[in-house]
């Protein structure tokens, strides 16, 4: 009986996670969806890091560019033609669609360099992706706005405004504007993003990719073409990264470079290392930490004891979360390096049935 | 059926000379036996026939086909497995996972209809299941297989490189010290494994070993290396007798083998 509990358990917590996060956008104001927002964005931007980082085990900090790559394609594609940045003027979903697609094409171009190095040396040599598009984002102007960035065009799907809010809709008396559009739309994308890493993850590209990480030697006497490989996952990750900054962009509103910069490539590492090296669940539960507590913080930051106000001078929340996931990194590094997936797993396992000793089998 | 044949090869590292001009034919079918001292340059023998190791001199044939200017996977393609001296499995991957590993170059690359969980991705997932489970099967892992592979016993973490290496359905196997650090019982079964791979599945099979006990059981060519020189090549019963290499390995080290007269 416990063994069909154990294996319902599970599958009743999906559904249940899956019908409060369709229903949220009832109960919930517009502040928390807009975080919620930026937390999925996040997500699907650190299950595209998981696979690199985690099952490759190649360090990049390069996220960040990737995702700048993602917002601002996107705005280039889907803007308005003739404003004062450049805009194609082209339908919303072709646009998220190409900038995804450029993102990839500039992670391949990278892929040469990527997939020669291995571990930090990669991690260094990213850091040059950071900077030269911080350099472009703020000097590019016609293109980018310069330093005080550019709107997100709106996104509209057969007439339907998914960040707008036309036709009118309303939902069990709550009308459904801009934002609550928008989170379905999150939800789709952060699904899909996990669906696919997964299923990645799974398969013959996620095996070959752990073994490269492992040994890459063993895994080049297994028949994987090893640079192959650590190409294919920058490839893979900097794709997740652009959806992750089409994302960001309609979350925000607005893309501005500052957002781009060396620290959000950190967040993304902190992420992931809170959550798990290479566990997509892991990912997206680091990436709501890592974006929901400073949100949480500057929330209640007057009825917090320390948090000072955003520039007085004092520990404010942003500083504060920092501090936060800053300690929670090196508290799973020491103590449980597998990260938040691997606590789920280690719980599960000891509610679970008793595991049958191995000696007998030979 | 393929003939290896390694012609003058040499490696050096450095002013060390870990290979010196050595040449030896594996007769497709054998159980061809590298052996030697410690540092007499085996398993850089090994790394050079898989690739790991480009040679400074000298080439590496499987029938006609160059093996020294091909990559590691390429080399595994062509159907030559190995494994190594220090096992190198994925601890935290289980035992199925591992010998899934050992059929990546058969499955074919689709990236796309992977990412998309295409039908028919998880239908030749599920096919390369069932005969990697054949293959725990055959090597008396079965009940292992949902194990992380770290979790076994070091006996059985040999046995489980083996088997992704059998995995591949390679025509040649090498073997890094397959019964290294096992005891007598688990070294008597490994032999045996090791015949039956070769008389049942008709794998052709190098065998790097210190043991001489078990080379002189199993296998039908010996090949015996000091300081990175042949200084023997010919039958189990001849190298027994040979005066070079009484002198250089056995003479040297004291062995718990049977010694010639
Ligand atoms: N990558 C390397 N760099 C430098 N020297 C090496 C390297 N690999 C092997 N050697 C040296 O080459 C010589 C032969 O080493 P090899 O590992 O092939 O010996 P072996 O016969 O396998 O020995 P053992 O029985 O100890 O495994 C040794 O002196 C070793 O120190
Ligand atoms: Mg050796």
């Amino acid at each position: 009986m416990s063994d069909r509990l154990n294996r319902l358990m599970p599958k009743a917590g999906w559904v249940a996670a899956v019908i409060v996060l369709l229903a949220l956008p009832l109960y919930v104001d517009g502040f928390w969806l807009s975080a919620g927002l930026v937390a999925m964005a996040a997500a699907v931007g650190a299950v595209g890091l998981t696979l690199l980082v985690g099952a490759a085990g190649q360090l990049s900090f390069a996220h960040a560019f990737f995702l700048a790559v993602g917002a601002y394609g996107y705005a280039c594609f889907s803007g308005e033609p003739g404003a004062a940045t450049l805009g194609l003027g082209l339908p919303p979903a072709l646009g998220a669609a190409l900038a995804i697609a450029v993102t990839g094409a500039l992670g391949l171009a990278f892929s040469p360099v990527a997939s020669r190095l291995r571990g930090i040396y990669l991690g260094v040599a990213s850091l040059s992706l950071v900077f030269v598009g911080q350099h472009l984002l703020h000097n590019l102007t016609g293109v980018t706005g310069g330093f005080n960035g550019r709107d997100t065009p709106m996104f509209t799907l057969a007439g339907f405004d998914v960040t707008g809010s036309e036709p009118p809709v309303t939902v069990a008396g709550v009308p459904f504007g801009a934002t609550e559009r928008l989170w379905y739309l999150g939800l789709v994308a952060l699904a899909g993003a996990g669906v696919i890493a997964r299923n990645l993850l799974r398969g013959r590209t996620g095996r070959a990719l752990r073994m490269v990480r492992d040994s890459e030697v063993a895994a080049a006497v297994l028949g994987v073409d090893v640079r192959r490989s650590k190409a294919t996952a920058f490839v893979v990750s900097s794709m997740f990264a652009g959806a992750a900054g089409v994302l960001s962009a309609l979350a925000l509103d607005r893309v501005v470079p500052d957002y781009f910069g060396l620290l959000l490539s950190v967040e993304f590492l902190a992420m992931i290392v809170i959550g798990g090296l290479g566990s997509v669940g892991g990912a997206v539960t680091g990436a709501a930490f890592v974006t929901l507590l400073p949100i949480v913080l500057a929330r209640y930051s007057g009825v917090l004891p320390l948090v000072a106000d955003a520039g007085s001078g004092g520990v404010d929340a942003a500083v504060l979360a920092r501090f936060c996931y800053g300690a929670a990194v090196v508290l799973v590094i020491l103590i449980q390096p597998d990260g938040l997936a691997g606590l789920g797993r280690r719980l599960r396992a000891r509610l679970g049935p008793a595991v049958p000793s191995l000696q007998e089998s030979t | 059926m393929s003939t290896l044949r390694v012609d003058e090869v040499s490696v050096r590292f450095g002013a060390l000379v870990a290979l010196d001009a050595v040449s030896f034919t594996v007769e497709p079918g054998t159980v061809h036996a590298v052996i030697g001292p410690n540092g007499a340059g085996k398993s850089t023998c090994l790394n050079v026939l898989s690739g790991v190791y480009r040679p400074d001199a000298g080439r590496v044939y499987l029938d006609d086909r160059e093996l020294t200017r091909l990559r590691p996977h390429h080399i595994a393609r062509l159907g030559i497995a190995r494994t190594f001296q220090n096992i190198e499995v994925s601890g935290a991957e289980t035992v199925e996972d591992n010998l899934m590993l050992g059929r990546h170059h058969l499955m074919r690359p689709r990236l796309a209809a992977t990412a998309f969980g295409l039908p028919s991705v998880a239908r030749e997932e599920r096919r390369h299941r069932t005969r990697v489970r054949e293959i725990a099967d055959f090597l008396g892992l079965s009940a292992a297989l949902d194990r992380p592979a770290a979790l076994l016993p070091y006996g059985l973490r040999k046995r489980l490189e083996l088997a992704r290496a059998l995995a591949m359905e390679p025509r040649l196997l090498l073997l890094d010290e397959p019964v290294a650090g096992m005891d007598g019982a688990e070294t008597a079964e490994m032999a045996d494994v090791i015949l039956r791979v070769r008389t049942e599945l008709g794998v052709t099979v190098v065998l790097v070993e210190h043991d001489m006990g078990m080379v002189t059981r199993i296998a039908d060519r010996v090949t015996v290396l000091d300081f990175g020189r042949r200084i023997f090549d010919g039958s189990p019963a001849a190298m027994a007798a040979d005066p070079a290499v009484v002198e250089a390995y056995l003479g040297g080290a004291p062995s718990s083998t049977k010694e010639p007269a």
